[in-house]
């Protein structure tokens, strides 16, 4: 019935046999439309979502497919896993064409896929049956089915959560569990579509791990669809799509020589390599498309040795003055605040919490919090999933009590019994993660207003603030009577964190706010909430794993681990400490990495370096070009 | 706060009950559950009893799991046995008004208590020593006949089992959108019933939302992995009986027998 069965018992000639095709993924001239009809089939709408690509992997490569949301790349992917079936143009895999029926389950065999949400894709609920299912579907005996599932496990690293419930495991695990049941099925090729989206940096280096370790040791061909640029660092090939067509390809290298092509795609490039760029542009010299610290500070160096006066100089004055240099506007800000007691606006003292405080699962969530967060400021509160960080926020607008300890709103402590628990949701709003997963009314003005409507404000009232507040996140009139689930992922998470806001906000808590968008979408987000804390005077306290937008935006950094405060100062003092992050699972803005290396061979650089424009700045003195440039 | 359902949860242990084949649990229940109401004699009642302390202390699960499960129909409890006490004909004890009670309602109303717990706590004892996916098998398994005149049964079995797999997300996701809510304003716990009613469509819509596009992302996934159907497919896991499962078949079969002989010859 299906070519591999026979294949199946010579498991380990699998990659020796002879193939007849050479590319184990050919598309040519592909065009994928998507086209709307209304009840009676009629088309009212037709979309061009690939336009015309043609692309040839080799067999045992590894792939990296750039874009942002909307690029078309998902459509790409779910043709080489012949989900899609193409409107113009061809698709091979492993040289059979996706539009052939019969090839069906083969081509599905042979070019894996992996989903972006890790819970949406595991099917059973014991992590060694899900890994089994591939292989049951394609009628494996039972006793090879252990072989494969035993086999595929151990290469993922995940063979002692066997006997797990997929529920207990971490989102990094999970889907090295969802590659292993890929890897079950003897693929030629995975395609894996923004496997890391929805995953801390943990689980994203897990991941990655796992996929470099298969494509090196089992030889399996990699099509990785990602937005994150330091994620295809290690292809053999990347291709960045944009508008359904390819806009660049190459190695990484390569494509990283277009910086300003790729930010205008609205993508990332690593931060050395947009230090390296912006320092070129000012007349430095370096390669185009650096893409390591190594790299990075080789070139540098040798720029240094070629001005021997320079480089003498500024050995020698790497002094106090530039590295106790005062971090211009964040240190004025904390001086205004810090220590003046009336601006504080909470208060957390010695706050406790355990969940699950009567069971065998006990675990102490916080432990001894003591903190004051003062108005005006943007907090950023880093620490891995697990540390306490989600809970911390919870505590901060009641939705969680604490079993011990005193938690002050302008001097009065939540916990009393005369305290109007509203009056601190409507000044403290909290926007979870995935905001948009709260929408539920029929047109975006109505949801918004649902908030200001629960404080007991008239319908007029209710929408004018509801109405304020989509001004506010920039949401334009047009959307106003859409129905919230006609939105695109960006558009959707603004109304929702202007349902928030419509609570007339003084403290804005955002938990992870920018999960799983793209760099665009990533980067509107955060000057949006850069604009209600500027603007509106909002106190703002960001929840992130991103290291490099709380460093950007945030005047105090509050790092969390195993439930209790282990660092609390401005972000440049905070990440003086990179090695210790590192050590608790987090990690430093790259440019901190850069820094370290380059004040270790003596260039004179202040430690307060932590954004790449500040980066710039600095270098661009070592380099005596011109900073305004 | 939903997390204290117990039913269809599982709990770990290494015993002979665990080890034994699904579907002799899932008739074992059955036979439980009949032996019941064939036989309404008291030494019925002590040969139940007896029988059902047995297998709870060869189940190793500890007692407080199944009486956890009953909190959850402790109104059923109540109300039928007020039912069955007030609308039953006998020598009446006490009288007022139009509630009468009588010594068979007594009688009657505790026999129905009794009835209801064991039913429960007999079901309790199967889905706590049996994995979601092994009842899902011993269904599928059991069931087999029936898909001969075109009844779905592994697609049934199926949907069984992805359900078991998305309860504990959908009850995290529930937490989730209700505190999302409740950060907005939202009152889930006040008000009369219509008011309470109506507070739950911002949990209701966005519950559903979700759902639904987790079943479709769950569909292509299948897909993508080659699932068609039933047909051609092999089982990782087969259920195979073993020397217990038949011995099992054997206890179950006297069992039965001595509670219906009971019935008939006292």
């Amino acid at each position: 019935m299906f070519g591999k069965k026979k294949k199946a018992t010579a498991s380990e000639a699998l990659h020796l046999e002879k193939p007849d095709y050479t590319h184990i993924v050919s598309v040519s001239g592909l065009v994928h439309e998507f086209v709307d009809t209304d009840e009676e089939g009629k088309e009212v709408d037709r979309f061009r979502a690939v336009d015309n690509v043609s692309l040839d992997v080799e067999p045992g490569d590894f792939i990296a497919i750039l874009g942002h949301n909307g690029s078309g790349k998902s459509t790409l992917a779910k043709h080489i896993n012949a989900i899609l079936m193409p409107t113009e143009g061809t698709v091979y895999v492993a040289g059979m064409d996706t539009k052939d029926d019969k090839n069906l389950w083969s081509i599905r065999q042979q070019a894996g896929m992996v989903f972006q949400n890790p819970d949406n894709q595991i099917i059973a609920t014991i992590v060694e049956e899900d890994v089994g299912f591939g292989p049951e579907n394609l009628g494996v005996p039972t006793d090879e089915i252990w072989e494969r599932v035993e086999k595929s496990l151990n290469a993922v690293g995940m063979i002692e959560y066997r006997h797990h419930s997929p529920t207990k495991l971490s989102g990094g695990q999970k889907q090295r569990v969802a590659i292993a049941g890929i890897m079950a099925m003897k693929p030629k090729c995975i395609v894996l579509d923004e496997p890391t989206a929805m995953l801390d940096p943990n689980g994203r280096k897990e991941v990655l791990a796992t996929l470099r370790e298969l494509n090196r040791q089992e030889k399996v061909t990699i099509i990785l669809i990602t937005h994150y640029m330091d994620e295809v660092i290690c292809a053999d090939k990347v291709f960045v799509m944009d508008n359904g067509k390819i806009a660049l390809k190459g190695t990484p290298r390569e494509v990283f020589s277009n910086v300003d092509k790729i930010k205008g795609l609205g993508l990332d490039v690593p931060q050395v390599t947009e230090i390296a760029h912006k320092l070129k542009k000012k007349g430095a010299e370096f390669e185009d498309g650096v893409l390591t610290i190594d790299e990075f500070v080789e070139q540098l160096e040798k720029q240094l040795k070629q001005q021997p006066l320079q480089q003498e100089k500024l050995r020698l004055s790497e002094s106090d003055s530039i590295i106790n240099k005062p971090n211009e506007q964040t240190d004025v800000e904390n001086v205004n605040t810090a220590d003046n007691a009336e601006n504080i606006i909470m208060t957390l003292d010695h706050i406790n919490y355990t969940y699950s405080a009567d069971t065998a699962f006990r675990i102490h969530a916080l432990k001894d919090i003591n903190l004051k967060l003062y108005e005006g400021q943007f907090i950023g509160i880093i620490g891995h999933t697990g540390s306490g960080k989600s809970t911390l926020i919870q505590h901060l607008n009641g939705l969680i009590k604490a079993e011990s300890g005193r938690l002050l709103f302008r001097d009065k402590n939540i916990y009393d019994e005369d305290f109007v628990m509203p009056e601190l949701r409507k000044k403290v709003g909290l926007v979870f993660q995935y905001p948009e997963y709260q929408l539920f009314e029929a047109t975006v003005l109505e949801d918004v207003m649902f908030g200001p409507k629960n404080l007991g404000k008239s319908d007029e009232e209710a929408k004018q603030t509801a109405i304020e507040a989509l001004k506010a996140v920039g949401a334009d009139e047009s959307l106003w009577d859409k129905s919230p689930f006609e939105l695109s992922g960006g558009q959707k998470r603004r109304v929702a964190i202007a349902g928030v806001l419509a609570m007339e906000t003084e403290v804005l808590i955002l938990d992870e706010p920018t999960a799983a968008l793209d760099p665009k979408g990533r980067d509107e987000i955060l000057s949006l909430i850069n604009n209600l804390h500027r603007e509106r005077k909002i106190t703002i306290i960001l929840v992130s794993h991103s290291m490099e937008d709380v460093a950007k935006y945030a005047d105090r950094i509050i790092v969390m681990n195993k439930g209790q405060v282990a660092y609390d100062g401005t972000p440049d003092e905070v990440f003086t400490y990179y090695k210790e992050l590192e050590e608790i699972g987090l990690a430093a803005p790259q440019v901190t990495y850069l820094v370290a290396e380059l004040r270790k061979r003596n260039i004179a650089l202040s430690n307060h370096v932590t954004t790449v424009d500040r980066a710039v700045r600095e270098l661009s003195g070592v380099l005596e070009v011109s900073a305004d440039a | 706060m939903l997390r204290d359902i117990t039913i269809g949860q599982y709990y770990p242990a290494n015993s002979p009950i665990h080890s034994l084949d699904p579907r002799v649990k899932l008739l074992g229940t059955m036979v439980f559950l009949i032996s019941l109401f064939v036989n309404d004699t008291v030494y019925g009642y002590i040969i139940a009893t007896v029988f059902l302390a047995v297998c709870i202390k060869v189940s190793k699960v500890p007692f407080k799991y199944m009486v956890k499960g009953l909190k959850a129909i402790l109104f059923l409890l109540v109300f039928s046995a007020i039912f069955t006490v007030f609308f039953t004909d006998g020598k009446v004890l006490f009288e007022l008004g139009f509630i009468k009670i009588t010594d068979n309602g007594l009688i009657r109303g505790a026999k129905v208590i009794v009835r209801l717990i064991y039913l429960i706590m007999g079901s309790s004892l199967m889905t706590l020593t049996t994995t979601p996916t092994d009842i899902a098998d011993g269904l599928e398994k059991a069931f087999r006949p029936l898909s001969y005149i075109k009844v779905p049964v592994h697609d049934v079995a199926m949907m069984m089992s992805i359900a078991f797999r998305f309860i504990p997300i959908l009850t995290e996701e529930t937490d989730k959108i209700m505190k999302a809510q409740m950060a907005r304003g939202a009152d889930f716990e006040t008000g009369n019933f219509l008011k309470r009613a109506k507070g739950m469509i911002p949990l209701i819509v966005p519950l559903v939302v979700s759902a639904v596009k987790r079943a479709m992302d769950l569909a292509t996934a299948m897909e993508a992995r080659c699932y068609r159907g039933g047909d051609g497919r092999t089982k990782m896991k087969p259920l195979k009986y073993k020397g217990r499962d038949y011995t099992a078949y054997i206890i179950l079969a006297v069992y039965l027998g001595t509670m219906i002989l009971v019935e008939i010859l006292l």
